[in-house]
C-alpha cells in the first residue's frame, strides 16, 4: 500500500499552513472566513475543567464597519456639522443620553435600557496602526492581535481554553451564520453552526442520522476528521436542540420582517431567538456569535443605516425582553463589535468612507450603564481624514473576560491592558465542570 | 483489501430513506464488490495529536489514466455526466486539457425579459439564479461555467446592493464568462466598467471633486495586488484618478422611469437623459479629476482608468496574487511559494494571460501528483451540480437555487466583496448537514434514476474508505446507493 505522503501532515499543520485565511497576501475570504468549527473531540479528555458561573456572552457583529458618530451622536460638537453636512441632521433627531451625545433615533429600544442603567457605551475603541481593509481589520477584532499573526478567534481561545467541548458543542454557537465566524474558531474547540432551527435536521430522519454516522467515521484523508467531527457535532446539536425546542416558548415577539434599504442576508432577529431558546433551555451555552452586515455604507448612507440601527434596536430589545421574562437576564450580556467606525468626512456619495475608531456597546442586566472612554475629537484627523483611538478593542475584551466570564484573560489575550469596569457584579470563575451550569 | 467495517444494512441505511413501501429492491447489475481502497493505517504517529487526523489517506489512483481525467474533469467543470467522462476518456488526457481550454464558450440562452429589466419588471433573483444553473448542467462547455463561477468570487458582485431594476447582474454573468480566459488586462478593465461593479463597489458614485474609495481599494486589495501591498495614499490616488464613470442607461430603465413618475404624478425631469447603447460604463469627462499631476504606486503623473490598470499590472505582487489563488483553487490548499513563483513567471511573461495560466495549471506536474488526489474540497454549489449531473436530473435546478442559502452558497449574492470561502471554510456541522440533506432530497425527487452499479466506479474512482464500501457492498436498492454515494465523504472531496 502506497501511503501518501500528505497523511504525515498533522492537522495543525495543515490548518496552520495559512490557507484558512486565504493564505496571507490571498486575503480573500479570509476576514468573514468561515472556517473549520470541528476537530476531533477526543483530544478534551485532558482538558481542564471548565469556569463554573452561569454567565453567558453574545456577540453581534455589526459587519462592514458601523458608523459611530451616526449612531452615538455628538449633540453639541460643531466640528460634526461641519465634516457632515447632510448627515448631522441626525443630531436634531437624536435621543439625548447627557448633555454631549444621543442614541441615534432609531434606537428607542437601547435608550430605554440606557435609562435603566443597563447599557455601557465604550467610545473610540480602536488599535494601533489601524489598517482600513475589511477583511484586515475583522481579522484583528477576531483573532484579537493587531500584528496579525494569530490564527485563532478570541472566543475560540475562550472556549477551548476554559470549558471541555467534547459532546457539548453548543458551549460556542454561531446563530444564524452558515459557517464558523473567525472569532469563534479555535483548533481545539468543537463549535456549532446553526443557521436556521428549522432546517437543522436529518430530512432523512433517524436512520438517515445513524447512516451519516456510519459514513463519517474514521474517514480517511486530510478533511477526515473534520468531516467526522462535523457530523458527529450536526447529530449531537441536532438531538439536543430537538430537546430545546420542546421546552422554550418565546416570551416577546422577534421580527426579520423589517424595511431595510437594502435587504440582508442576516436573519437578526431569529437568530436571537435561537440563541435565547439555547439559553434559557439550559443547553450549556456560553459564548454565542451572530452577525449582521450591511454597514459598508460607502453611498447613500441615511436610509441604509437607519434602517439598520432600527433591525438591531427591535430585534436586540425583543431578545432582552425574553431572556428578562425567563429570569435569565442577569446573566446574559450582549456586546457588538465591526471592523472600523466611518471616516468623519461624509463623500459626495452622501455615504462614508472607512474609518477607524468608534463606539461599542454593551447591553444587558450585568452591564454597568454608563459611558467609558473618550470619543476622539473631529479636529485632530491623520492625514486619511481619520481620527485616533483612545481604548484599546482588547481592553474591552480583557473587562468582559475577567469580569463577565471569570476566566483568566491572560490565557486569551497576549498582553495586559487598561481594565475598565465595564461590569456591575464581576464574578470569579471556579474550576469545575462546565455542565455543572446547566439547570 | 475487503471492507473492515461490520455495518449492518439495516443500521446503516433504514427504510425511513424511501417514503412508501413497495420499491423494488432491484439486485444490482454489476454492482460487485467494491474495495475500500484507503491505505492501512500510517505507522509514524502524528506529530500533534494522533487523534487529530484518521491516520489513513486516500491512495491516490491518479496513476491510471481514466482516474486523472475523472480528477480533471472533477476539478475544471462543476461536474460531469456518465457521457461526459466516456468521451473525455476517449480522447486522454492531454487531448481533453486542449478541448476544454480551445474550447469556445458556449453562451447561455438569453434570459427572457432580463435585459429589459427596470424598476417596472425587476430581475427577480432566484430566475436569474435558477437561468444560470441550468446552463451549468447543460452547458456544452462546462469548464466556462466553473472559470465564470471562479471569477464571479473572485470580481463579485451582489444583486442586494446592485439592485434588480436593472440587468446589470445579468450582464455581468455573461461579461465575466466572455473574458474568462482573456489576459488580465483586458479583464480588468472590463470589471472596472462593469455595471454591475460600478454600482456595487460604488465607482458610478465617484467623482474627481469627490472621489469614493470603494472600488480602488478593492481593484488593488481584492482584484489585483493583494492586501499590504499599497498604500492608503495609493488607495485615494487611484480613487481620484478612476473616479468619471457612470452606469448605462437602458431604453427600459428610462420608460420605467417616465412611467413611475406618471403615475406619481411628478413632473418629469427636464432633461431625462437619452438611453446608452452599451452594456458597459459610461464615462462623463466632466465628472472625472481634473487637477493636476498626482503620484500612485510611486509615479507621478496625469492619470486615467487605463493607466491606473497598466501602473497595477507592473507591480509584482499581481502575478503572485492571481496566480496563487488560481492554484489554491485548482491545484490544493497548500500549494508551495517555488510552485506559484513559477507559475507567477510564466503567466507575467504571458503577458498575463489567463488561457495559458490555465494550460500551465493543468498540465503541472502538482495537478496529477498523488498528493493532490481528493485534497480540495467541492464547494456547495460544485456538490449540487455534480450531484444533478450525475443523476441526470436537470430538473434539480430548482432544488439546487432552493438549497444555496442553506450554505451560504448563492449566486450572485456572495458573503462580502471578498467573495466565498474556500476548502475547508466549507466544513460545519450546518454545511456537512446540509450536504448530506441536499443527496437525499435529490435522490428522492429524482424520478427516473439512473442505475446506480457504476455510481462509485464513475464518481468515486472505485477509491473509497471502509464505511463507504460497507455500505456499497451490501445495500442493494438504487434510491438507497445513490445516496449514500452522494453523502459520502468522497463525494464532498474533488
Amino acid at each position: 500500500m502506497n501511503n501518501v505522503g500528505i497523511n504525515k501532515i498533522s492537522r495543525r499543520e495543515f490548518l496552520r499552513s495559512g490557507f484558512v485565511f486565504g493564505a496571507g497576501q490571498a486575503g480573500l475570504s479570509a476576514g468573514y472566513a468561515a472556517v473549520p468549527d470541528v476537530f476531533t473531540r477526543a483530544v478534551y479528555a485532558a482538558k481542564k475543567d471548565g469556569v463554573v458561573n452561569d454567565r453567558v456572552l453574545v456577540m453581534i457583529q455589526l459587519a462592514g464597519g458601523n458608523d459611530g458618530l451616526q449612531t452615538v451622536v455628538p449633540l453639541q460638537d460643531p466640528a460634526y456639522r461641519d465634516v457632515r453636512p447632510q448627515l448631522s441632521a441626525a443630531a436634531d433627531t437624536a435621543l439625548p443620553i447627557g448633555d454631549q451625545w444621543g442614541l441615534a433615533k432609531e434606537l428607542p429600544g437601547i435608550k430605554s435600557l440606557w435609562d435603566q442603567g443597563k447599557v455601557g457605551i465604550v467610545q473610540g475603541v480602536g488599535y494601533p496602526d489601524p489598517s482600513q481593509s475589511h477583511f484586515d481589520s475583522i481579522r484583528v477584532w477576531e483573532t484579537g492581535d493587531p500584528t496579525r499573526r494569530e490564527i485563532d478567534g478570541w472566543l475560540g481561545r475562550t472556549i477551548s481554553k476554559n470549558y471541555d467541548t467534547a459532546g457539548h458543542p453548543l458551549v460556542g454557537c454561531a446563530c444564524g451564520a452558515t459557517g464558523v465566524p473567525g472569532a469563534l474558531r479555535d483548533l481545539e474547540a468543537t463549535l456549532t453552526v446553526i443557521r436556521d432551527q428549522q432546517s437543522f435536521k436529518f430530512v432523512g430522519g433517524e436512520e438517515m442520522e445513524r447512516a451519516a454516522g456510519a459514513l463519517y467515521t474514521s474517514t480517511p484523508g486530510i478533511y477526515g476528521a473534520l468531516f467526522d467531527t462535523a457530523v458527529a457535532t450536526a447529530r449531537d446539536s441536532v438531538a439536543q436542540l430537538r430537546t430545546a425546542a420542546s421546552q422554550y416558548v418565546p416570551k416577546a415577539t422577534y421580527s426579520d420582517s423589517v424595511q431595510l434599504a437594502i435587504p440582508t442576508r442576516n436573519q437578526l432577529a431569529s437568530a436571537l431567538q435561537l440563541a435565547a431558546e439555547l439559553i434559557v433551555t439550559g443547553t450549556g451555552v456560553k459564548i454565542l456569535h451572530l452577525t449582521l452586515g450591511g454597514f459598508d455604507t460607502h453611498y447613500t448612507q441615511q436610509a441604509r443605516h437607519e434602517s439598520l440601527l432600527a433591525y438591531v434596536d427591535s430585534a436586540v430589545s425583543a431578545f432582552y425582553q425574553d431572556i428578562s421574562a425567563h429570569g435569565m437576564a442577569d446573566r446574559v450580556l450582549v456586546a457588538t463589535w465591526s471592523e472600523f467606525g466611518r471616516r468623519p468626512r461624509e463623500n459626495a456619495s452622501a455615504g462614508t468612507d472607512h474609518g477607524t475608531s468608534a463606539p461599542l456597546f454593551l447591553i444587558g442586566d450585568p452591564a454597568m450603564g454608563g459611558m467609558f472612554g473618550d470619543a476622539p475629537g473631529l479636529t485632530k484627523l491623520d492625514r486619511q481624514g481619520n481620527v485616533g483611538y483612545t481604548v484599546d478593542f482588547r481592553s474591552v475584551y480583557q473587562s468582559i473576560l475577567e469580569q463577565h466570564l471569570g476566566v483568566d484573560p491572560r490565557e486569551v489575550l497576549s498582553e495586559t491592558f487598561e481594565p475598565l469596569a465595564l461590569i456591575r457584579e464581576p464574578v470569579a470563575g471556579q474550576p469545575g465542570p462546565l455542565l455543572a451550569l446547566a439547570r | 483489501m475487503a471492507a473492515r467495517a461490520t455495518v449492518t444494512r439495516r443500521a446503516v441505511l433504514g427504510t425511513a430513506l424511501v417514503g412508501g413501501a413497495g420499491v423494488a429492491a432491484a439486485r444490482i447489475l454489476g454492482a460487485g464488490p467494491v474495495d475500500a481502497t484507503a491505505a492501512e493505517p500510517t505507522t509514524e504517529p502524528l506529530a500533534d495529536s494522533a487523534a487529530l487526523v484518521s491516520g489513513v489517506d486516500w491512495i491516490s489512483p491518479l496513476g491510471d489514466e481514466r482516474s486523472r481525467i475523472a480528477h480533471l474533469l472533477r476539478r475544471t467543470t462543476l461536474g460531469y455526466t456518465a457521457e461526459e467522462l466516456e468521451t473525455a476518456a476517449a480522447d486522454g488526457y492531454e487531448r481533453t486539457v486542449d478541448r476544454i481550454l480551445e474550447t469556445p464558450a458556449a453562451e447561455p440562452p438569453p434570459l427572457a425579459g432580463a435585459d429589459e429589466a427596470s424598476q417596472e419588471q425587476p430581475l427577480r433573483p432566484d430566475r436569474l439564479q435558477t437561468w444560470w444553473v441550468d446552463w451549468m448542467l447543460r452547458s456544452p462547455t462546462p469548464f466556462a461555467e466553473a472559470m465564470t463561477l471562479f471569477w464571479h468570487g473572485h470580481f463579485t458582485s451582489e444583486y442586494r446592493k446592485v439592485g434588480v431594476a436593472s440587468p446589470f447582474m445579468y450582464w455581468q454573468n455573461r461579461t465575466w464568462r466572455e473574458f474568462a480566459l482573456a489576459d488580465l488586462r483586458t479583464m480588468l478593465y472590463q470589471v472596472t466598467v462593469d455595471p454591475a461593479m460600478l454600482v456595487y463597489l460604488d465607482l458610478a458614485q465617484s467623482s474627481g471633486r469627490n472621489p469614493n474609495e470603494n472600488y480602488a481599494r478593492e481593484l488593488m486589495e481584492l482584484y489585483a495586488m493583494g492586501s499590504g501591498t499599497f498604500t492608503e495614499d495609493d488607495v485615494q490616488a487611484a480613487s481620484k484618478a478612476l473616479a468619471g464613470w457612470r452606469a448605462p442607461f437602458t431604453d427600459a430603465m428610462r420608460a420605467a422611469l417616465i412611467a413611475r413618475a406618471e403615475e406619481l404624478g411628478r413632473t418629469l425631469p427636464r432633461a431625462i437623459p437619452p438611453a446608452d447603447a452599451v452594456k458597459a460604463g459610461v464615462f462623463v469627462p466632466q465628472r472625472a479629476y481634473r487637477g493636476p499631476a498626482f503620484g500612485f504606486l510611486g509615479v507621478t503623473k496625469t492619470w486615467d482608468t487605463e493607466a491606473v490598470i497598466d501602473r497595477i499590472l507592473e507591480q509584482d505582487s499581481v502575478a503572485p496574487f492571481v496566480a496563487g489563488k488560481v492554484l489554491r483553487r485548482f491545484v490544493g490548499p497548500s500549494v508551495d511559494d517555488a510552485t506559484i513563483g513559477r507559475a507567477a513567471a510564466r503567466f507575467r511573461a504571458s503577458g498575463y494571460d489567463v488561457r495559458s495560466l490555465m494550460r500551465d495549471v493543468l498540465r503541472s506536474p502538482e495537478f496529477i501528483a498523488d498528493a493532490s488526489y481528493r485534497n480540495l474540497v467541492r464547494s456547495p454549489i460544485e456538490l449540487m451540480v455534480n450531484a444533478a449531473k450525475a443523476l441526470n436530473a436537470p430538473a434539480l435546478s430548482r432544488l439546487i437555487v432552493t438549497s444555496s442559502p442553506g450554505f451560504g452558497h448563492v449566486l450572485f449574492d456572495p458573503p462580502s466583496v471578498g467573495g466565498w470561502t474556500d476548502g475547508a471554510g466549507w466544513v460545519s456541522s450546518n454545511g456537512m448537514l446540509g450536504r448530506i440533506n441536499f443527496a437525499t432530497v435529490a435522490v428522492q425527487q429524482t424520478r427516473s434514476l439512473p442505475s446506480s452499479a457504476d455510481a462509485a466506479a464513475l464518481y468515486l474512482d472505485s477509491t473509497v474508505g471502509p464505511q463507504t464500501a460497507a455500505i456499497l457492498n451490501t445495500e442493494t436498492e438504487d434510491r438507497r446507493r445513490w445516496i449514500a454515494v452522494l453523502s459520502s465523504p468522497e463525494a464532498q472531496l474533488k
